[in-house]
């Protein structure tokens, strides 16, 4: 019996749009580049002789950029959203690992042989890659 | 029946997936080659220093946002990309199979619902397109590829970066947001390995995001019921291989998640303060067995390919040999 998630009934995607997409998708990454490439410093206009740590002066950058609130939060933002995700991971490492040993547990064992269970039927498929 | 099970995705799909693997694991082997320089100290120098690493970072990541702007025209200029993405979107049962994963791992369930099935088996029928978790793949790592492009791009000339801060350590903030932003694609990566490696019915890899469901015979009895998985007879290296694969993800995880913490880098601190790879042994080997886990990933990658030739090489055989049966009749 055949089913219907195969490719009949189902579109697929059209070699000319794929061509098209792949050339406008190129395209448009070497075009980002080639803007981020220009996105450099005016030096002129960067603001070097007020001597103070507000105005931005020579040797206080460090001082004015280094803990710039939202930055700062958003570091620690982003921390807490990796640690969040970790644990949500490894949960579903585990829930997927239980599972996958119960589902071998119902598979024939390695070496089994072939017998049809009762009311069963006969395994046509053969074991293929 | 098969470990084939029943095809999913075009070939257009299994293509890009495997593009982006590769364009991706490259990404984290440069990437956090750098950020985790302390335990990848080897990677970095393998690969040619910091200068070349970067560089081939830079390389690699044209590459994805080409992958990204492609996937994005593809969903939205054709009607199967429409049509599919709206069989994508999370819904109620979504949940429910997360719930039933649960209870079928402590034995409350007889079967994992429907939208949890990877081997969907006669089952075919009420398996959707993608399972909970591949919906969560697509959504988070498409949120995450999106600001993982836009930070990359933020990040790709410092000086430009620096005359809307005026400061070096301003930029320094955008490189770690941009590292830490990745740890969340790097752990969801290693569970997808595992998700998809050592699944019983199709370890080593589960073929169906290599070989294009127009490939995939379709025919089978629908007499018997469930997903018929009694019927595969389980490789007699699963239970190590899995055992093996599980404890490698599950440290690899947890040591990515340890190692990104000691890896603050802003605000720069004052002092120098020594922690990770120099001062714990146990992180450096955790680290890297996180990266031996992505390489797996890789490599199953290229196996999965590496079936699907030899499909397409049997099916041509098949087809000729019953072309030449007809022409002896």
């Amino acid at each position: 019996m055949s089913n219907s998630t195969a490719e009949n009934g189902a579109s697929s995607y059209s070699g000319t749009v794929i061509a098209v997409n792949a050339v406008i998708s190129v395209a448009v990454a070497l075009g980002l580049i080639w803007v981020v490439n220009g996105f450099n410093v005016f030096y002129e206009r960067l603001d070097r002789v007020s001597p103070t740590v507000d105005g931005g002066g020579i040797g206080t950058a460090f001082a004015e950029g280094n803990e710039i609130e939202w930055l700062v939060f958003l570091v620690e933002a982003i921390h807490a959203a990796d640690v969040l995700m970790g644990l949500f991971i490894l949960v579903l490492v585990f829930v997927h690992w239980g599972s996958f040993r119960r589902l071998a547990g119902q598979m024939r064992q390695p070496g089994e042989s072939r017998t049809i269970p009762d009311g069963g039927e006969a395994d046509t498929g053969g074991d293929e890659e | 029946m098969t470990n084939l099970d029943h095809g999913k995705f075009t070939r257009m799909t299994t293509v890009f997936h495997s593009l982006l693997a590769m364009d991706v694991f490259f990404l984290f082997f440069t990437g956090y080659a750098i950020m985790f320089n302390d335990e990848l100290w080897w990677m970095l120098t393998l690969m040619g220093g910091s200068g070349a690493v970067a560089a081939l970072h830079r390389v690699f990541g044209v590459g994805l946002l080409a992958l990204v702007t492609f996937w994005m025209l593809m969903m939205v200029t054709t009607d199967t990309g429409r049509s599919n993405f709206r069989e994508i979107l999370p819904t109620p049962g979504d949940a429910k199979a997360f719930v039933q994963d649960i209870q079928f791992v402590l034995g409350n369930a007889e079967e994992r619902h429907p939208n949890a099935r990877q081997f969907a088996g006669g089952t075919a029928d009420e398996v959707p397109l993608l399972s909970y978790v591949g919906k969560g793949v697509v959504f988070i790592f498409a949120a995450e590829l999106t600001l993982l492009s836009v930070s990359g791009l933020l990040i790709w000339s410092k000086t430009g970066l620096m005359q809307y801060f005026a400061t070096q350590t301003a930029a320094m903030a955008f490189v770690v947001f941009h590292g830490l932003l990745g740890v969340v694609m790097l752990m969801g990566i290693m569970f997808h390995i595992f998700e998809h490696g050592f699944h019983p019915a199709f370890f080593p890899v589960e073929t169906k995001a290599f070989i294009p469901r127009s490939m995939i015979p379709e025919e089978h009895d629908d007499d018997h019921e469930g997903t018929g998985i009694e019927h595969l007879e389980l490789s007699p290296n699963w239970a190590s291989a899995s055992n093996l694969g599980g404890a490698a993800t599950v440290i690899g995880i947890v040591s990515v998640l340890v190692a990104s913490i000691y890896d603050t880098g802003y605000p720069v601190s004052l002092e120098l303060l020594v922690g990770g790879g120099p001062t714990n042994l146990l992180l450096t080997v955790g680290v890297n067995i996180g990266v031996l886990v992505l390489f797996l990933g890789m490599v199953l990658s290229v196996y999965g390919n590496l079936v699907r030739i030899r499909w397409e090489q049997r099916m041509a055989e098949e087809e000729a040999d019953s072309v030449d049966a007809e022409a002896a009749d």
